[in-house]
């Protein structure tokens, strides 16, 4: 098994380096495309940007304005599209906060999804989040998260631009599922692909074509290691190109390289994974915890329970995401016995527990687990209480990055996204006059909650769990102790 | 639940407010209906409540007879208890008036005759007793109301004598070796030198090591209280009471004077819930320092009092409780405090950089754990591994007698249309969906308790406990049998 991501056959050393970066270079794509088609004349053409960025922007929210919800963004894409190939600088401009189709709910998606209310948030508004950051977490505020493909360079593939926004909608949420989802979106970057004249595709492809589409993604939510490792294994195969390979050849090889990755690294390892940690849940009488949700443990409880093994779920979820909501659902569905309850009551859900199942963003090459918020808390109440943590994580999720804490590294989102409708509505009431101007109420809560200078709301997405509250991590290379995940991401990577 | 709706549905204030002109058996009912529907909910509005009560049912009673009265309180508290047990406070007070009265009754008797009567149920000098108060080792055995169970009455009489009784011989015999010098002179004349505790309860303003200094001037007044024999009975617990209602009134007041001691500039303090001892504890820091509040919300039962504690700085229900004008009620963020609203998933993550955790509670026992909103177990867990110091804000009215043996019985469990809204249904149909509106937090898991007696550590809490009720009134269905006998 641990030879998998060896298909291409070629020597290793010499490219990891340039992207060795889980995140690929931010800055590196837009220098590189501003020598081809941009003179050095910078402020000129940037103002000039601006306000055709701006026009781009009043024109998409009319659009928005008139198709009401309709936008999907397969619709909405061309449209969009227009007014910048008209423009002469490719740079990006994600800096423009704009209003989108944001509620492009995608139908039939089986993936978790989020009940967001329909907010709209006003260009305004995001310069100020801006202003009001979490002094402890300064550090983490970058650009603000992009929710339209209207500041989108016209590289950008109109299959990555729809991608784009599922991410930052969280409709496609979940690191296998964002993982999995990219390699297919690139899989038809790379098939629109040609070559021009005079240049090599195993040059040409990463710089010019793949890297304005990671940009894009990582514009619309910071890309997560299981990205970073399947982008950093493909830039490794462009490169690898033998430019004597024809380009139509060169391009189903590496379309079949990204299936066999999916097949390998994700779907075959899935499979290895649910059957191993299956074999942890007893004939009878377990009962099994779970944080959020994990595709995963979805599929290992399934299987567990399709063996006719006899145990009860429980599911503990939290605001603002939900996610585990769709994964309760999903068991109970599937005639599981399945509770369901709230962080805040992990102390009660905990009591007769005897497995903790966790799905994994990404584990540390320090041993530590780095997952949906409130994990840590769970593993710690399982640790009190000597319950085993499994974690369930496949390979690709493994890094050489390391985290002590949860506070370094993170990913922020969005504080409004901590109100729901109903919080907004609680507050009307208690608005006080001077406040009280517009006639959208709930647009006047947000705007006292954001008006309070000393207040502020942190939303972060991820936390690190210590290594020792962790009793085994379940790869397809077997079950480990979490000090053993360094070794197995360098052989997984190493090969 | 739509909050024009509960402004208009009953509550603390129109039950308040009814009570004047309402003859006091209604009022009893009333407030049971309350309790069961949980339109009182909470420690603060529940004592209250019970004190106003029980005070009409004081100005009520007729007649001098010191033991009529303690019954008569007791049958009405235990029917309360009965109503809505895990509002301990209910039973605190009730334990309260029951001890003021047996004091002021014995005061009384001593004036009659200066006999030692200890047979009457005399208070015990068990603060200077080393042996630990006797109290109940769950609440369902206080819980009990009503019809006694069989066994229990059946030997009432032996056991309680044997229970009863026991303690009271060794700690007799340490109250005369330490009050040897006065007792067997002078004082003992007049009255005994026991009661030290009880006199003090009701102000509750001296810290229980200072109860020493307390004694001559308890007995001057004791001697006072003799001459008016017991020609006002009535008056007497009448005053007690409203010093019980005063320091129900003061006690955030006082628990924030000590904030200064624990809060210091530049600190990040995480605190949970919506509570008013806590936001005006912070507040009185805020006076003179700066610092950084974390806010964890509380979802899903209390995240909307949280909101509105940090914009306004007052829980949605708090204004009928107190009509003091607005302008006390400020949030933290106008005193120039930093607030970082936070949902519960991220208490482990921030807890890294938290320096003081400090918690609200529901009630307190009496080994030193506490019963707080859902979600403080783990605030107070994570903060133990990563050694930040917990910190919990309480009235003594929230000290309970209470041992917890089974946890599971101090837990009320709330509305799961909070969690899941019933209008997703087949959610609901398919998956139980639980609600525990509290949490156990175990004693080792909290460093210090700050009430309106300053701070103690949680080991020292069963002491306070037994400073503050009689030992026969600690089970209440089983006073009612040895006081029958």
């Amino acid at each position: 098994m641990s030879a998998d991501p060896v298909d291409t056959g070629e020597t290793p050393a010499a490219p990891i380096s340039a992207p060795s970066d889980a995140a690929p270079p931010q800055d590196a794509p837009p220098t590189a495309e501003k020598g081809a088609p941009e003179k050095p004349a910078l402020s000129g053409a940037e103002l000039k940007k601006r306000a055709k960025a701006e026009k781009a922007a009043k024109r998409a929210q009319q659009k928005a304005a008139t198709d009401g919800t309709s936008g999907a963004p397969h619709d909405s894409k061309p449209v969009q599209q227009e007014p910048k190939q008209q423009k002469k600088d490719g740079k990006q401009a994600p800096k423009e906060p704009k209003q989108g189709p944001k509620e492009a709910g995608q139908p039939g998606m089986p993936i978790p999804m989020r009940r967001r209310q329909s907010v709209t948030l006003p260009p305004p508004k995001e310069k100020e989040e801006v202003i009001k950051q979490v002094g402890l977490f300064g550090h983490l505020y970058g650009q603000p998260k992009q929710h339209s493909i209207a500041a989108a360079a016209k590289e950008v593939h109109p299959a990555i631009l729809a991608l784009g926004l599922q991410y930052s909608s969280y409709v496609i949420c979940g690191s296998t599922a964002r993982c999995v989802s990219m390699l297919l979106a690139f899989k038809k970057v790379i098939e629109s692909y040609t070559t021009p004249k005079g240049q090599a595709l195993a040059r040409h492809l990463t710089s010019h074509h793949l890297s304005p589409q990671i940009t894009y993604l990582q514009a619309c939510r910071p890309i997560s290691i299981s990205m970073g490792n399947a982008i950093r294994h493909l830039k490794d195969l462009i490169v690898k190109i033998d430019p004597a390979v024809s380009e139509a050849d060169a391009k189903e090889h590496l379309i079949d390289s990204i299936d066999s990755f999916i097949k390998e690294r994700i779907t075959a390892a899935d499979e290895l994974i649910s059957e191993e940690a299956m074999r942890k849940i007893a004939e009878k009488g377990d009962v099994i915890l779970t944080y959020a949700s994990s595709t995963i443990v979805q599929t290992t409880l399934l299987k567990a329970h399709d063996a006719g093994k006899q145990f009860r779920v429980i599911v503990v979820d939290s605001k603002p995401l939900y996610e585990g909501k769709a994964l309760a659902r999903n068991l109970a569905h599937h005639g599981l016995q399945v509770s369901y309850s709230l962080i805040s009551s992990a102390a009660h859900a905990m009591k007769n527990v005897t497995r903790i199942f966790l799905g994994a963003h990404a584990m540390m090459s320090n041993g530590r687990l780095y997952s949906r918020i409130g994990t840590a808390a769970i593993a710690m109440l399982a640790h009190e209480r000597d319950i085993p943590v499994a974690v369930l994580c496949e390979s690709v999720k493994f890094t050489d990055q390391v985290a002590l804490d949860s506070i370094v590294k993170n990913e922020l989102a969005s504080p409004e996204e901590l109100l729901s409708e109903n919080e907004r509505s609680a507050l009307v009431d208690l608005l006080p006059k001077e406040k009280s101007s517009s006639t959208d109420k709930h647009e006047d809560v947000m705007k006292w909650w954001r008006d309070e200078p000393n207040l502020q709301m942190l939303n972060l997405l991820y936390d690190v769990t210590p290594a020792e509250y962790i009793s085994i991590v379940i790869t397809e290379f077997g079950s480990l102790p979490p000090s053993s995940v360094p070794v197995v991401h360098r052989i997984s990577t190493n090969t | 639940m739509s909050h024009s709706m509960t402004a208009q549905a009953p509550g603390l204030s129109s039950y308040l407010k009814s009570l004047r002109s309402t003859p006091v058996e209604a009022s009893i009912e009333h407030f049971i209906a309350l309790l069961k529907r949980r339109q009182i909910r909470n420690s603060r509005p529940c004592a209250l409540a019970t004190t106003q009560l029980l005070i009409q049912v004081v100005k009520e009673f007729k007649g001098k007879d010191a033991d009529k009265l303690l019954r008569r309180i007791r049958d009405v508290g235990r029917r309360l208890i009965a109503a809505q047990p895990r509002e301990m406070v209910v039973g605190n007070i009730v334990r309260r008036v029951l001890g003021l009265i047996r004091e002021i009754k014995d005061d009384n008797a001593d004036g009659d005759s200066n006999a030692v009567n200890s047979d009457t149920g005399s208070p015990l000098p068990h603060h200077d007793s080393f042996n630990r108060p006797q109290l109940a080792s769950s609440i369902s055995t206080f819980m009990r109301h009503g019809a006694l169970p069989p066994m229990e009455s059946a030997s009432g009489p032996e056991s309680l004598a044997d229970s009863g009784e026991l303690p009271h011989r060794p700690a007799l015999f340490s109250s005369h070796t330490s009050y040897a010098p006065l007792g067997t002179s002078l004082f003992g004349l007049f009255s005994q030198p026991d009661t030290p505790s009880n006199t003090s309860t009701p102000t509750g303003r001296h810290s229980p090591i200072g109860k020493h200094t307390m004694t001559a001037s308890a007995l001057e007044r004791i001697g006072e209280s003799t001459i008016l024999k017991r020609t006002n009975i009535k008056a007497e617990v009448l005053e007690g009471m409203n010093e019980l209602q005063d320091e129900l009134e003061q006690s955030d007041d006082q628990i924030a004077a000590n904030a200064l001691d624990h809060i210091h500039s530049n600190e990040i303090i995480l605190t949970h819930t919506a509570s008013t001892s806590v936001q005006k504890f912070l507040l009185a820091a805020a006076k003179k320092r700066k610092f950084t509040v974390v806010h964890a919300e509380a979802h899903p039962n209390d995240h909307d009092a949280v909101h509105a504690t940090i914009l306004t700085g007052k829980k949605r229900d708090a204004e009928v409780i107190s009509e003091e004008a607005g302008e006390r009620w400020k949030p933290l963020t106008a005193a120039g405090i930093t607030v970082v609203l936070i949902p519960d998933s991220h208490v482990f993550a921030i807890m890294a950089r938290v320096n003081k955790v400090i918690l609200a509670t529901h009630s307190v026992l009496a080994n030193g754990g506490l019963v707080a909103a859902a979600g403080a177990r783990v605030i107070a867990s994570a903060a133990k591994v990563h050694r930040t110091p917990v910190v919990v804000v309480t009235g003594v009215y929230k000290l309970s007698p209470v041992y917890p043996f089974d946890i599971d019985e101090l837990i009320e469990y709330g509305d799961a249309g909070n969690v899941v809204p019933y209008d997703d249904g087949d959610f609901v149909d398919k998956v139980d969906v639980d609600n525990p509106l509290y949490d156990y937090v175990p004693p080792d898991l909290v460093d210090l308790y700050v009430t309106n007696l300053g701070g103690h550590a949680p080991s020292y809490l069963y002491r306070i406990v037994a400073d503050h009720y009689h030992p026969d009134d600690i089970n209440l269905s089983g006073a009612v049998e040895r006081e029958g006998k």
